[in-house]
């Protein structure tokens, strides 16, 4: 009940930083030299047209005079806060921006969600390994390359990776390995992950989808080259604080405790000192998602990838403020959520983090 | 609080030492710790016995080897630490030196279970109470489910935490420093241990709460048979639980008596600067006095005196001469102490020669070596059925 409570508090205390996060994001487009009108119509456009444009964009009134700042701004909050993003005005002109977000979005779920797992993966595991058995030739190497994976800056691991693997690169045979994809641009097995929906049981409503194993297969193959470099500070970061962690708490005098009442190897690491280590590794988790933002503008890229963070990038270069308010919009809804998730979980962890502020 | 001793009734009579097997015997224990530039014994052929039911007192300043003891019994000394081959530790007649993880582990909580020094942090604070006594149940006993938690709610109950079943589900932070190191205790009574070690379990807390531990430690011991070993570097703590003391100064034992014996007649100058610095012995003094300078330490073999730099009593012999684990007077085997003053019947000139004698023939250095001679107890008034063995391991350990 406490619990609920303090999610509901969380969750509505959210609100006024999404807010903020939108007023900022309308400032800054005011404030940047987008032209619109210019990147819509070219240089030398015809007064009529651009007159009827304007009005269109609703900068200016029918009668002429321009719409007062705190209208667009009311506009645009409550336009984008519904999400009526409205239509792309150059990328795309005139899809919908909702739909557009809305189909660029498996691709970076997809990255998004190979990245952090395989940092996942590989991290907290190296990380555990190399604090169990630090100050051996183990540890080093683990140590070592979490700092190396950690200090390659994603922007030049992205472009040698994507050379290595083109063709007459050294890696180019994987794109004929086992099965044959792509790695820079789109697979199309994203799209069909899925073949189709089964019911479950005698109700016929609730159906659980059916995936299509070779495509997922086929995803992961083509994704694994950009998900490595966008995880790659990420799984570096988890090996060294993962490491720290297990040191710190493996020296804690409840590891005598535990050990003193006679508890095994397995047990001590397994649960005394893996859930205390948890806790600093919770918010370098959880701030893989973030990186994941910046990240995948830059990944996506460089790889091809029709994603959200290639279409932020378009859209920038094109003037086409609808879906930059959109994009921002979903990317503030998705850190803002993330931060209540670590919140949660860490209750959830440590007990000894109270609900309310203060009182214990 | 630091009254002298008057509970007779927890003596351990004198003759059941010559019968009976100590449940906890330590001979000649060396406990190295190995740095970049030197080794650092922590603790140097130290002797201890614990019988049955009793407590025994290990008392000494910061640093002079307590808790590295207690590790080493516990098999909890770490890498850069080593005890060194010579060292002898049996728990129930059985040499526990050379167990291996799996071994200790089985020895570690229903043999010999251990409460340490700071109660705040020696409960994992992500767990509830009530899971980490019944996973100690579970370990040592085997007892699970419905039934461990209702084992758990009486040893709360023993250990006086009132409303046991709704804390039982309260984490370690939702407790006092008492209340944690009952918890603590508790915990360890739940592995049911024969031989408890208590490192410094009241230091952390403060004397009105630190007065119910130890009252709660006297009752456990009573109810359940336990044989304590009582780390502390409080004589007043010292006075009020032990029914042997053993003072501990750089590694080495350098006085043993029963304890009203050394309340009554400290031998050691060490021992008699302890008794001195405790504030309330001395009213009308203006300052408290205290033992100037601090624990050596001890990284080479002891040819000499540990204690001479600071000792008032220290004469030229004990800068060259290592004081041997003897008799206070001759034939004494209940109060030993390591002095050249000892014997007390003899004259200083021949107590040194004495000592370096019976450092001599045992061709070693440590105290235990003393007991190659068959005449002084290395520990208060064992028989001298093992002495033998004693000193071959003593000899073999250099």
């Amino acid at each position: 009940m406490n619990k609920l409570l303090y999610i509901a508090k969380r969750l509505l205390l959210g609100i006024p930083v999404v807010l903020f996060g939108l007023t900022m994001t309308f400032v800054i487009i005011y404030l940047s030299p987008f032209d619109p009108m210019t990147a819509i119509l070219g240089r030398d456009s015809d007064p009529e047209t651009a007159r009827q444009l304007a009005i269109a964009l609703g900068l200016r009134n029918p009668d002429g005079s321009p719409v007062p700042l705190w209208i667009q701004y009311k506009d645009f909050l409550v336009e984008t806060i519904t999400f009526n993003f409205g239509q792309s005005w150059v990328v795309t002109r005139g899809q919908p921006v909702g739909a557009l977000v809305w189909e660029r979005m498996p691709a970076t779920v997809w990255l998004g969600f190979w990245s952090v797992l395989i940092a996942l993966i590989f991290g907290i595991p190296l990380g555990l390994y190399a604090g169990l058995r630090s100050n051996t030739w183990g540890d080093y190497t683990a140590s070592f390359g979490g700092i190396v994976w950690r200090a390659m800056p994603n922007f030049w691991l992205a472009v040698m990776l994507a050379g290595l693997l083109s063709a007459g690169g050294a890696l180019s045979f994987y794109r004929g390995f086992l099965i044959p994809t792509d790695v820079i641009g789109t697979s199309d097995a994203i799209g069909a992950l899925f073949g189709g929906f089964t019911p479950i049981s005698s109700l016929e409503w609730l159906r659980i989808p059916v995936p299509n194993l070779y495509n997922w297969a086929a995803g992961f193959k083509w994704i694994l080259p950009a998900a490595l470099v966008l995880g790659s500070s990420s799984m570096g970061n988890e090996v060294r604080i993962g490491r720290t962690a297990v040191l710190e708490s493996i020296n804690a005098p409840y590891i005598d405790t535990a050990k003193a009442k006679g508890l095994s190897t397995r047990s001590i690491i397994g649960k005394h000192v893996a859930r205390n280590a948890m806790i600093p590794l919770l918010p370098v988790i959880m701030g893989e998602f973030y990186l994941l933002i910046g990240g995948s503008v830059l990944v996506e890229l460089i790889f091809g990838i029709r994603g959200l963070g290639n279409l932020f990038l378009s859209a920038i270069f094109a003037s086409d403020v609808p879906i930059i308010g959109a994009l921002t919009y979903v990317f503030i809804l998705i850190i803002v959520f993330f931060n209540i998730a670590q919140d949660i979980a860490y209750t959830i962890i440590d007990p000894r983090i109270g609900l309310e502020g203060g009182n214990e | 609080m630091s009254t002298p001793p008057a509970g007779d009734d927890r003596h351990v009579p004198e003759d059941r030492r010559t019968e009976e097997e100590p449940i906890l015997s330590v001979r000649n224990l060396q406990t190295v710790f190995h740095t970049d530039r030197e080794t650092i014994r922590a603790v140097d052929g130290i002797d201890l016995d614990i019988y049955e039911g009793e407590t025994v007192g290990l008392v000494g300043e910061s640093g002079s080897g307590k808790s590295v003891t207690a590790r080493s019994i516990m098999g909890l000394v770490d890498e850069p630490g080593e005890i060194l081959p010579g060292s002898s530790i049996k728990f129930q007649g059985e040499e526990i030196t050379g167990y291996d993880t799996k071994q200790y582990q089985n020895l570690r909580g229903s043999g010999i279970g251990m409460v340490f020094q700071d109660p705040l942090s020696s409960l994992n604070p992500v767990f509830t109470v009530g899971n980490q006594i019944r996973e100690a149940l579970k370990v040592n006993r085997g007892i699970t489910g419905e039934a461990a938690r209702e084992e758990a709610i009486d040893l709360l109950e023993a250990v006086q935490i009132p409303d046991a079943s709704r804390r039982l589900g309260e984490y370690p932070h939702e407790f006092s420093g008492g209340m944690r190191q009952r918890a603590v205790i508790a915990m360890m009574l739940a592995c049911d241990p024969e031989v408890l070690i208590c490192d410094e379990p009241t230091t952390a807390l403060d004397v009105t709460i630190q007065a119910q531990i130890l009252d709660l430690l006297r009752e456990l011991q009573e109810d359940r048979g336990l044989s304590i070993l009582f780390i502390t570097h409080d004589m007043g703590v010292i006075a009020d639980v032990t029914d042997r003391v053993n003072v501990m100064y750089a590694g080495e034992i350098v006085e043993k008596a029963p304890t009203e014996e050394l309340f009554a007649a400290p031998s050691h100058p060490y021992t008699r600067g302890l008794l001195e610095a405790i504030p309330g012995q001395q009213a009308g003094q203006e300052r408290l006095r205290t033992i100037e300078g601090d624990v050596p330490t001890p990284n080479e073999p002891a040819t000499y005196c540990r204690f001479a730099p600071r000792c008032p009593q220290a004469f030229d012999d004990c800068e060259a001469v290592h004081p041997e684990l003897v008799g206070v007077t001759e034939g004494e085997t209940e109060h030993t102490a390591a002095c050249l003053l000892y014997p007390e019947d003899m004259s200083t000139g021949e107590a040194v020669a004495y000592h370096e004698r019976l450092g001599g023939d045992s061709s070693g250095t440590d105290e235990s070596g003393a007991a190659g001679d068959g005449d002084v107890a290395a520990d208060g008034g064992r028989s001298t059925g093992d002495r033998g063995r004693d000193s071959v391991d003593g000899g073999d350990g250099r």
